[in-house]
């Protein structure tokens, strides 16, 4: 449906040419929701504009359902207005000198043929509808709170079908509690218009609880692409595994190396855990185990199983629900989840079981780059 | 630069949300002690000449004063004004067609030049920026003065050059017509009108247009569904903010509408004043300046209309992706050519001309006359004492004035914004007003309240301090904007750790007031520094300014006298100027 390959965007300042988007290339299926998340100044805004029109690609080529829109090297580029796409911005961009039943129907009044003002009026009202605003149809733009402004951005984008659904951080103006309304309700709506949609947002929640597949990026690249559960259990960097959830990182050596497995040694002689390795990791390499809070078990009494690392309590936060442990290992701190009726005085000692399958290994930086 | 408005809805919000803290305990009696001294101050500058102006237009005979002996209460000085057919045929209709015609000529060329800035891909931008600014060096009767010397029939320098093509003797084009006074006017006023309408072009949100790109609108559909409405009321409050400047204008009028015959409002109180013969008419100018008066406050409530309005069109802003710039490709060269022509004639010829007067006399230049230089004109200058005493004159004025009306400015603005003393919105609304007293009528206004007032500084530099001191709203406007900025837990804080109010707003306000402090006390001194209509109305020999002195050089025909003058003057505005304008374009953030 849609289709970018090697996109770059780079743009001439005062002080040298930035290169906001370096090659990114990713596929989005008929019909599914398709994430590009990643800190600011990652390129995944300006690849949504790419996407929409609203900048020209330097290099690369976009296909918007087997029309190409955008090819530079072909001299090929097709303004947004007549690409068929449906955008909310971050700033909602509702026009102010109109009220919210015209800010809705204006992607119907422009097009060409104009349709009849009844079915203009009929198809503005069906999309307010939609967001639960029709009774609000008459009212100023001015005087719209956040969380309404973003339902009427929302309606104008889906007013005429678009092919194809463009969201850049709809839900980062609202205040934390909207916020979360709102997203469950945003998820709704696009499964219950069935466009297929393109959401850009900083927010690793956000992402991973609304696409079928996300992009992670950094640096102007595509990190890694796949379904959430996928990046989220195999992160393929330390970056993505950092950016999406906590993680924790513990320094180890190899020992041996048997076949796909070997066992990593701790710093500090902090305990054995056996992994699987990828081939390029060798015995004596200094690599760092990565791990997920919830898949650090800790136990105060050491345990028969193996895959066991020694530390010692630095803090116990009780936060309710749940309580959040720091553990010590040598002089990196562990985070984990535990279970709120536990209780140990710091310095205690402690005890982590690591899961070697939901462990991941990579070759350890050097430490003058850390 | 920031809109001066009155409260509008976002501010009266924050104003609750301020004056939750309510009853503010740590004022103290010293603290309201200043704050009462300032609302007395301000409310006295501008309401005290009103409300003997008022007086006035209702005292007779016209030549008394309206509380000296022999004077009554009449209709005589309204009817005089108001059943003279003379005004319904000729002032009227002369002030309308010179304010229209120099009002849009004015918003052609600065609305063609902030759109090029602004919103196209015109190269040298920045310096464009800067070049349109230019002109602000000169004040309003030095430009007035040197439109003369290029246009005046005879010997204006662009007559005589023309006339090398078209022959004849005198002309062919002649300044003291109405065309000449709305090309002076209308020229004079644009880097003016140039910051607000770049201010308004920039503040607009570019998602708005990207959505209705993206909502399947051409780009002409954009404009005219979009960004022209959206734009519509930011445009529309420099226009009548231009109005309102352009009826007040006293310079023009005089210097080239005098010879021209051609009389509007503002000089018509000014003869009242100053007639040839008789003795001043005071109750006939009140009678006049009433109308003005009104005219000049229903033009600032309609502008205070439209700022609002713009206000509430300013929604959340997303990044800061800069709005796509027009490509002007083949408009390019006549889009540099108009920057040219428009920086010719409004900053390059009106400068050298200025310049080598000073040092040539009024003569066209030549290569045959560099040889005739003459220093004359400033050895005279600087061997006549009295320069000296308008030199000193001028800048005590201007720092007084600028130093009264920023002070009262930030205790009337935390006053308004940060405590619900009653009758705080009276404030509000009498130092809003005073943006809409033309300056004949604070001049002629206080001329009746110093004249009538027995405590001897009618004819001093004190007078003219007073008189300045009434323009409140650069000051209230500028600071209140900035005091929203400042969360009024940072006062509280300070409080709470054991600060006094007057510690308080030493240590944590002014502090974090300071810039804009800055421009509000740069700006009034300017407006302070070129001030012409107001000494000029109250000069005596002891008080002359600098502006008033040059004018009466000029009239006097010590053409080179005055060119020396007005060069003078220009060189002492222009490091505070500069000083402005960085302070402005760092603000904005624009280098």
């Amino acid at each position: 449906m849609l289709k970018v390959e090697e996109l770059e965007r780079s743009y001439p300042t005062p002080d040298g040419i930035v290169h906001a988007v370096r090659g990114v290339s990713f596929e989005v299926e008929q019909g599914s929701f398709f994430t590009l998340l990643g800190p600011s100044g990652c390129g995944k805004t300006t690849t949504l504009r790419c996407v929409a029109g609203l900048e020209q690609p330097t290099h690369g080529r976009i296909t918007i359902d087997n029309a190409v829109v955008a090819d530079p090297a072909n001299g090929i580029f097709i303004p947004a207005f007549k690409r068929d796409v449906g955008m909310v911005f971050q700033s909602y961009a509702i026009w102010p000198h109109m009220n919210v039943l015209d800010n809705v129907a204006y992607p119907l009044v422009v097009r060409k043929p104009r349709p009849s003002k009844q079915e203009i009026r009929d198809r503005a009202m069906e999309a307010l509808r939609l967001v639960g605003m029709e009774s609000l149809a008459a009212r100023s733009a001015t005087k719209l709170s956040g969380g309404q402004q973003q339902r009427v951005a929302f309606a104008r984008a889906i007013v005429r079908h678009p092919k194809l659904l463009l969201l850049d951080e709809p839900l980062s103006n609202l205040d934390a509690k909207l916020r979360e309304q709102m997203r469950y309700e945003l998820q709704e709506l696009v499964a219950r218009v069935a466009i297929t949609t393109l959401y850009v947002t900083h927010d690793q929640a956000e992402a991973l609880a609304m696409s079928d597949a996300v992009a992670v990026m950094s640096d102007g690249l595509i990190a890694q692409c796949g379904p959430p559960r996928a990046v989220y259990d195999k992160p393929v960097n330390e970056f993505v595994a950092g950016f999406l959830g906590g993680a924790n990182s513990l320094g180890a050596t190899i020992a041996d190396r048997d076949g796909g497995r070997g066992s990593a040694v701790i710093d500090g002689n902090a305990g054995t855990v056996n992994v699987p390795l990828a081939d390029h990791i060798r015995s004596g390499d200094r690599v760092e185990i990565v791990f997920r809070p919830e898949d650090a078990q800790v136990t105060f009494v050491p345990g028969a199983a193996g895959d066991q690392v020694r530390a010692s309590v630095l803090r116990l936060s009780f936060q309710g629900g749940l309580t959040e442990s720091h553990l010590k290992v040598g002089d990196t701190v562990v985070r984990s989840m535990l279970h709120p009726s536990v209780v140990a005085e710091p310095g205690a000692e402690a005890w982590i079981q690591l899961n070697p399958a939901r462990c991941v290994i990579f070759a350890a930086r050097p430490r003058d780059q850390q | 630069m920031t809109q001066i408005t009155l409260a509008g809805d976002i501010q009266r919000a924050q104003a609750r949300a301020a004056a939750k803290s309510e009853g503010r305990g740590d004022i103290g009696l010293a603290g309201w002690i200043v704050i009462a001294v300032a609302s007395v101050a301000a409310l006295y500058f501008i309401l005290g000449p009103l409300s003997m102006l008022l007086t006035a237009a209702f005292r007779g005979p016209q030549d008394l004063l309206p509380f000296e002996d022999g004077a009554h209460w009449t209709l005589d000085n309204l009817a005089a004004v108001y059943l003279d057919r003379n005004l319904y045929r000729v002032i009227i209709p002369n002030t309308l067609i010179f304010t229209i015609g120099s009002v849009m000529l004015t918003f052609a060329v600065a609305f063609i030049l902030a759109w090029l800035v602004e919103r196209t891909d015109l190269p040298w931008r920045n310096a464009v920026y800067t070049i349109v600014l230019f002109p602000l060096l000169m004040p309003g009767i030095v430009l007035s003065i040197t439109w003369i010397f290029l246009l005046a029939p005879n010997t204006g320098w662009i007559n005589v050059l023309l006339r090398n093509v078209v022959g004849g003797n005198t002309g062919p084009l002649n300044i003291f017509t109405m065309g000449g006074m709305i090309l002076a006017q209308g020229i004079g006023l644009v880097p003016f009108v140039f910051l607000l309408l770049s201010a308004a072009l920039r503040s607009m949100n570019p998602s708005l247009e990207e959505a209705s790109n993206i909502a399947g609108a051409s780009p002409l559909q954009t404009i005219l569904r979009v960004t022209l409405p959206v734009l519509l009321p930011g445009l529309l409050a420099p226009l009548i903010l231009a109005t309102l400047i352009t009826l007040e204008q006293v310079e023009t009028p005089l210097v080239i509408g005098f010879p021209a015959r051609v009389n509007v409002f503002s000089t018509r109180i000014y003869f009242e004043l100053n007639p040839d013969s008789d003795l001043p008419a005071y109750g006939k100018a009140a009678a006049v300046a009433l109308l003005f008066l009104v005219c000049g406050i229903l033009l600032l409530l309609l502008y205070n209309h439209l700022i609002r309005r713009a206000e509430s069109f300013v929604t959340v802003t997303g990044k800061g992706f800069r709005p796509a710039r027009f490509a002007l490709g083949r408009w390019r060269l006549p889009a540099l050519s108009f920057i040219v022509v428009y920086a010719l004639f409004a900053a390059v010829l009106p400068g050298f001309v200025l310049i080598w007067a000073s040092f040539f006399g009024y003569a066209f230049p030549s290569f045959g006359l560099l040889s005739s230089i003459s220093f004359n004109g400033y050895f005279d200058l600087f061997n006549n004492p009295r320069f000296w005493l308008a030199v000193s004159n001028t800048f005590i004025v201007a720092l007084s004035s600028a130093s009264i009306v920023t002070f009262i400015g930030i205790v009337l603005a935390w006053t308004i914004m940060r405590t619900r003393l009653p009758g705080r919105a009276v404030l509000d609304f009498v130092s809003f007003l005073s943006l809409g007293i033309p300056a004949v009528i604070a001049g002629l206004a206080s001329m009746l309240l110093y004249l009538s007032l027995p405590i001897g500084v009618y004819g001093t530099v004190m007078v003219l301090v007073l008189a300045y001191s009434y323009r409140m709203a650069v000051a209230t406007r500028l600071t209140r904007a900035s005091l929203m900025q400042i969360h009024a837990e940072l006062e509280e804080a300070s409080s709470v750790a054991g600060g006094q109010w007057l510690t308080t707003i030493r240590r944590i306000v002014l502090p974090l007031l300071t810039p804009s402090l800055v421009a509000s006390f740069v700006l009034l001194f300017i407006i302070g520094f070129r001030e012409f209509t107001i000494p000029a109305i109250l000069q005596s020999p002891d008080n002359q300014v600098l502006s008033v002195m040059m004018w009466q050089a000029f009239q006097a025909g010590k053409t080179q006298q005055a060119a020396a003058l007005g060069t003078m003057i220009v060189l002492f505005v222009i490091p505070v100027i500069f000083g402005l304008r960085r302070f402005v374009l760092a603000r904005d953030g624009k280098d």
